[in-house]
């Protein structure tokens, strides 16, 4: 009973906001049980008087990037870059800089809301905090009692601010806990993560880098020592997700580094190129391939001009010998596509459309100059069926040419980022046991072990395989590995956070059908929620919508990609607008409701009891920071023993304020707060060192050596032990007898033990059960991303006014609209008519070649509709451009065809707009990890 | 009061002539001229750390770590800019360089101008200009930004009816939006199209009908904290790139030079032999837009 009175203070808040005049931090404390308000040190920042600058971290994009921003009497006015964080290093992208109009946009979601209209119709009405917890909390008591906590899904998104909700759900009960990097790019992390135990392998270009002298001191280092990128199927300036490689880049080609850009469309990296290479698209393994059988065959230790491999990797290193045997297995063997033998420069060429020279010299340039770094990304091999041969090979040419962990050479940035989260992440809840009945027998194992991909269809899924989601929504899961193995249950809830599946998780027409299935009266999936600040397509399919506090309103931390350990706080900026409230503002009230209701999972003492104030909860997090290994050289802090892990804030290492564990080999000095973070401009950096992986170092393989081989056996107290980054799936293989689904498509029996290669999908021109398609099917499609385009970023006016990259062009028509805005109770028509100009906004449109297009009898602006093979179809203008490889389309990815009304004017123009995500193939996931093959399919096209 | 105005826009020649002014025309409008330092808004130890009073250091860019060789872009041109602001106005030459070999397109000084000012729709000072050469494989883009090129022989100020925009003493091509009476004279006299009209757009009127809270603050605009608002100056003016006069002034760099994405933007006094901008142009690869015209750029271009 509490609501009404609630939704009136709520409103004079925000009456009170929008008039930029004293907030209402004191009516947060009336709202209901689970809330507190915020605690006195974030309040002194707050003020709603004078000028001040807060420093915080962004999300506009998920380079995160650390910001300075400008308040005026409580409103956030401009933003700046941090110079104090070497990650940008003072510089902001469009994206950073237009924050302001994703914080007070018109349409951000204001209040909860719960649906009154059928899944996808988009009604809604307001309702209370209370009510929408309550809601929420009975369906997932109810769901939990009648199918088990796993049963539920907490999807949370692609910002890394995601603990309080994965804590929660944890402690709930289930396994499920995901980030978008599911959604993304698994198979390009699949190489790093196999060999090396990390993620990203990125240029040594982050400038300046916090170095040790000789002399003692610590100085900012700003020089470049890289001679040579070569960047394929990446574009970071559009990107921008690893922020430092816009200036880096640039920088390090300034002070002498060639620059490669492999691509099929002439990208605004390959604008800075010596060397554009267009390639035809998922043909990223061919052309790594024959680069490494080309450097093998002529490499010579005896020729300086030859001489490709440093040998050196071989200390730090294993199973190589078996890695090339398996390699060279291949070179005798006869493509059937073309009969010619397999990663030869001939069959390259052929495969790949790039001439037999070129690839030689690529070969030659890559092996003789040194530092150098081989950089492949999202959408070139991060989109593809076999991208994970592409990202194995890749790491491969980095180690064998010994550029990993060299001055100006590459990084794997994972595995020196620092780091978070700790305990709250909540990976205590997964390891306690829990017991099943399957079929008739009960079963005790680890909650975890109750997880639908690795232990069901893709148990290498080490980021899950949300791409996979729909078929799950719609069959339900069966372990088929591990203890639970048998084990059947159905999905009934998923809980989305900042992610927006439909529009960016694979097909966006399997994800309505699974949201919107239902068993009779009743959708299949009992409870969707949707938690974010702007209203994407999914909310649309949602239940209950929850708005969540913008990234100016909310704290937490950051550390996104960096060359070395650093960290930095997402801090309060503004007051909460409307009624929305923080992550962990939601997690714990959530967790007061589902503790009131009699869910004896979630304990006092685990929650509100234990980090009573979201500044307690972030300092757990803090906890464990940086957390890595004592390495490399300049080594940071000559005092202390080395291959010690790390902890504490960068001053307390320095003056020796630690105590040193010789048995746990850890060196801890005052942890890092939230408090320390804001008296530090909001950043924590700690030294950085090269070779960091001699002698083990970062490595975080089971060998902690660079692993060429991925299931093998060692002998511990006489006791036989399975290792490598496979052996743990084999085994549970081994024990089901059966393999995976994506193994089966495979023909494979098990995970294999080194290198591998197989074909892409939907490719005529190297796999030959595609061949049939080529004359019918003339287009292969791909995606490019844009940085004034992210899925969630398009209503942003001053963004959608700026071209991209022939991709997000000034093609709009002139049209008068109905305006419907997010309101109270959901998308409202306000009865304004906007006139929009034509040629003054930017649509995503469909990059095609000009011959081709001239071919067609095409002009640009003409509208196409373009169809696949599998009947799927999606519409929108062509723009003619020399700036693509002939027989390529390009579209904005998440750029078009956006029907949610939050999405402003890119709403008003999805009628002649592509969505990529039409035309994916729904079936298919790339077979080990069960990334979605965004980047595999082909077209016809069509004048409409 | 159309001498008044002139003064304002020419005045914070020295601390001195600063202090006088202030004194005499102590009023709203002029206090948010010297403000935030003067006025105490900005955190105490950042007003400390200025060397110069009436300076601010807003990130504390000065604290930066001491670099191996060299020093941080941003600390370097604070350096040179407090350098210049100690000499007489008339003796300083302010000046811009954007290194086309690092600009990425990325737009972020693009919109970090119109967050600076206050732009509204319609209007930019620093568009970012594609030119793209070739046909397939062999092609070639670059990235142009285009703020106002502050020219020395400005044809946009002599065209002008009221004598309501010209060029300040230390280079810098202002208008009075008091005096401006919208004719457009100077936006066709302009050979860079530097210049755009304020036809009253809010960004509200695209979205949702009502003014979004940023675009209710003041611009700092010309240090005069004008509140955009119908009927009243700079809707119907002509509008342009200052420089980021009221950043500059403080020993704070324009915003664009400050988020420049490629670190391709510079910026800094031309008359200082020791400044970057200085250092730079005198590399054999400068070059300045349609230099055929006369105008004299102050915005120089590495390529
Ligand atoms: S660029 Fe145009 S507006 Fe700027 S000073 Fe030159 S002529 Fe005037
Ligand atoms: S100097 Fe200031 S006004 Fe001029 S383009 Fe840069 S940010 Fe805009
Ligand atoms: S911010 Fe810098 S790199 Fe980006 S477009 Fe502007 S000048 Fe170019």
């Amino acid at each position: 009973m509490t609501s009404l009175k609630n939704i009136k203070v709520a409103r004079r808040d925000f009456l009170k906001a929008a008039g930029a005049s004293a907030g209402g931090i004191a009516a947060l404390a009336t709202l209901g049980s689970g809330f507190r308000p915020i605690d006195a040190a974030a309040q002194a920042t707050l003020s709603q008087q004078g000028t001040r600058i807060a420093y915080t971290a962004c999300v506009m994009c998920p380079a995160e990037c650390s910001l300075a921003v400008k308040v005026e009497n409580g409103v956030a006015s401009a933003i700046y870059g941090n110079p104090h964080a070497p990650l940008n290093s003072g510089v902001v992208c469009a994206k950073g800089a237009s924050g302001l109009q994703m914080v007070y946009n018109a349409n951000r979601i204001k209040y909860p809301m719960i649906r009154v209209g059928a899944r996808g119709e988009g009604k809604f009405k307001r309702v209370s905090w209370e009510e929408a917890l309550d809601y929420i909390g009975e369906k997932l008591i109810k769901i939990k009692q009648q199918h088990g906590a796993e049963s539920v899904i907490m999807d949370a998104g692609d910002v890394t601010d995601r603990d309080p909700y994965y804590y929660l759900f944890r402690a709930f009960g289930t396994p499920h806990t995901v980030e978008h990097g599911a959604i993304c790019d698994t198979p390009r992390r699949h190489g790093p993560k196999l060999m090396f135990g990390g993620k990203r392998v990125e240029p040594d270009i982050m400038r300046p880098v916090l170095v040790r002298q000789p002399d003692g001191s610590l100085k900012n280092d700003y020089r470049y020592r890289t001679r040579l990128i070569v960047y394929a199927g990446w574009n970071p300036f559009t990107a921008t997700r690893i922020v430092y490689e816009s200036r880096g880049t640039v920088e390090a080609k300034l002070a002498g580094a060639r620059l490669i850009v492999i691509d099929p469309a002439f990208s605004n990296t390959a604008t800075k190129a010596d060397q554009w290479i267009p390639i035809r698209p998922g043909t990223d393994p061919d052309l790594f391939a024959a680069v490494l059988r080309y450097i093998l065959e002529n490499h010579s230790d005896d020729d300086p001009f030859r001489r490709y491999i440093d040998w050196s990797f071989l200390q730090y290193s294993q199973g190589w010998e078996e890695f090339e045997a398996a390699f060279r297995s291949w070179w005798n063997k006869k493509d059937p596509i073309n009969g010619l033998n397999y990663f030869s420069l001939e069959w390259a060429a052929e495969r790949t459309g790039i001439e037999a020279e070129v690839i030689a010299e690529l070969a030659h340039t890559f092996g003789i100059t040194k530092p150098a770094a081989w950089v492949w990304g999202m959408n070139g091999i991060g989109h593809h069926y076999n991208g994970y041969t592409a990202a194995i090979i890749g790491t491969a040419l980095n180690v064998i040419t010994g550029n990993m962990e060299t001055p100006g050479g590459a990084i794997d940035t994972e595995l020196v980022k620092s780091d978070k989260g700790g305990k709250v992440k909540g990976d205590d809840f997964n390891k306690r046991d829990v017991t099943r009945v399957v079929n008739g027998k009960t079963v005790t194992g680890k909650q975890e072990e109750l997880h639908m991909d690795l232990f069901g269809k893709w148990c290498a899924a080490w980021d899950d395989a949300v791409g996979d989601y729909p078929s799950r929504f719609l069959e339900g899961v069966e372990l088929k590995y591990g203890p639970f193995r048998g084990h059947k249950y159905p999905i009934k809830a998923f809980i989305i956070r900042t992610g927006n599946p439909v529009i960016t998780g694979s097909n966006t027409d399997a994800w309505i059908e699974a949201l919107t299935a239902k068993d009779g009266d009743d959708y299949r999936v009992d409870l969707v929620v949707y938690i974010d600040t702007p209203f994407l397509e999914t909310g649309l399919y949602a239940d209950v919508i929850l708005p969540e506090a913008s990234y100016l309103e909310r704290m937490s931390l950051s550390d996104i990609y960096p060359s070395h350990q650093l960290i930095y706080l997402r801090d309060f900026v503004l007051e909460k607008m409307y009624e929305s409230k923080t992550q962990y503002d939601i997690a714990m009230a959530l967790a007061h409701k589902l503790h009131e209701k009699g869910d004896s999972d979630i304990k006092p003492e685990d929650h509100w009891e234990k980090y009573p104030t979201e500044e307690d909860f972030w300092n757990e997090a803090l906890k464990v920071a940086p957390g890595r290994t004592h390495c490399g050289y300049p080594l940071p802090y000559p005092q202390y023993p080395v291959n010690y892990k790390l902890l504490g804030t960068p001053d307390s290492l320095e003056e020796g304020s630690v105590t040193i564990d010789d048995e746990k080999k850890v060196i801890q000095g005052e942890p890092v707060t939230v408090q320390w973070l804001r008296t530090h401009h909001g950043v924590a950096v700690w030294p950085m060192s090269w070779g960091r992986f001699d002698n083990g170092g970062v490595l975080k393989t089971d060998s902690k050596k660079v692993d060429f081989v991925w299931d093998y056996t060692v002998e511990k107290d006489g006791e036989k032990q399975r290792k490598g980054g496979y052996a743990k799936y084999n085994k549970l293989i081994e024990a089901a007898g059966e393999p995976t689904p994506g193994l089966q498509e495979l023909d494979w029996e098990k995970y294999p033990t080194t290198f591998y290669w197989f074909e892409t999908l939907w490719n005529p021109y190297t796999n030959p059960d595609f061949a049939r398609y080529k004359d019918e099917y003339p287009f292969q499609v791909i995606s490019g991303r844009i940085h004034h385009a992210m899925s969630g970023t398009q209503m942003v006016d001053w963004l959608g006014r700026i071209p991209t990259e022939d991709l997000w062009m000034p093609l709009n028509d002139d049209r008068t609209v109905e305006e419907v805005i997010i309101g109270p109770d959901g998308p409202t028509p306000t009865g304004r008519k906007v006139y929009i100009p034509q040629q003054t906004w930017s649509i995503g449109v469909i990059q095609m070649n000009r011959a081709d297009g001239e071919k067609l009898g095409l002009k640009t602006g003409d509208l196409v509709e373009m169809e696949t093979p599998l009947g799927h179809k999606t519409s929108g203008k062509v723009y003619l451009v020399e700036t693509i490889h002939p027989g390529v389309l390009r579209l904005p990815f998440g750029g078009g065809g956006r029907f949610s009304p939050g999405l402003g004017k890119t709403y008003d123009f999805r009628d002649v707009t592509p969505n990529a995500n039409a035309i994916v193939d729904p079936d298919h996931h790339s077979p080990i990890m069960g990334s979605p093959i965004y980047g595999d399919m082909i077209v016809k096209v069509r004048k409409v | 009061m159309p001498q008044l105005k002139e003064s304002v826009l020419d005045a914070l020649k020295t601390e001195e002539s600063r202090r006088a002014f202030l004194a005499k025309f102590a009023s709203a409008v002029f206090a948010g001229l010297v403000a935030p330092a003067v006025a105490g808004e900005v955190a105490p130890v950042q007003a400390a750390a200025a060397e110069q009073s009436g300076l601010t250091d807003e990130f504390d860019a000065t604290q930066l770590p001491e670099a191996v060789e060299g020093e941080h872009p941003i600390k370097r041109m604070m350096a040179d800019l407090r350098r210049a602001l100690q000499k007489p106005m008339e003796q300083r030459r302010w000046g811009m360089v954007i290194d086309l070999r690092k600009c990425t397109g990325c737009n972020g000084c693009n919109v970090a101008c119109i967050t600076e000012n206050k732009l509204p729709p319609g209007v930019t000072y620093r568009p970012v200009m594609t030119e793209t050469h070739g046909t397939y494989p062999n092609v070639a883009r670059r990235f142009i930004p285009r703020p106002c090129m502050q020219c020395d022989n400005p044809p946009c100020t002599p065209v002008c009816p009221v004598n309501a925009t010209w060029k300040r003493s230390d280079g810098i091509v202002v208008v009075d939006y008091d005096k401006c009476i919208g004719c457009r004279y100077c936006i066709t006299a302009c050979p860079y199209a530097a210049r755009s009209f304020d036809s009253g757009y809010f960004y509200g009127d695209f979205e949702g009908g009502e003014r979004q809270p940023y675009e209710l603050l003041p611009s700092p605009e010309y240090g005069e904290n004008r509140v955009r608002a119908e009927e009243g100056s700079p809707i119907g003016n002509v509008r342009k790139c200052h420089f980021c006069i009221h950043r500059i002034e403080r020993g704070e760099l324009p915003a664009c030079t400050l988020s420049c994405m490629g670190r391709a933007t510079y910026f800094g006094d031309l008359n200082d032999s020791k400044s970057l901008v200085s250092e730079l142009i005198g590399q054999p690869n400068v070059m300045r837009l349609r230099e055929e015209m006369g105008t004299e750029p102050k915005v120089f271009y590495l390529v």
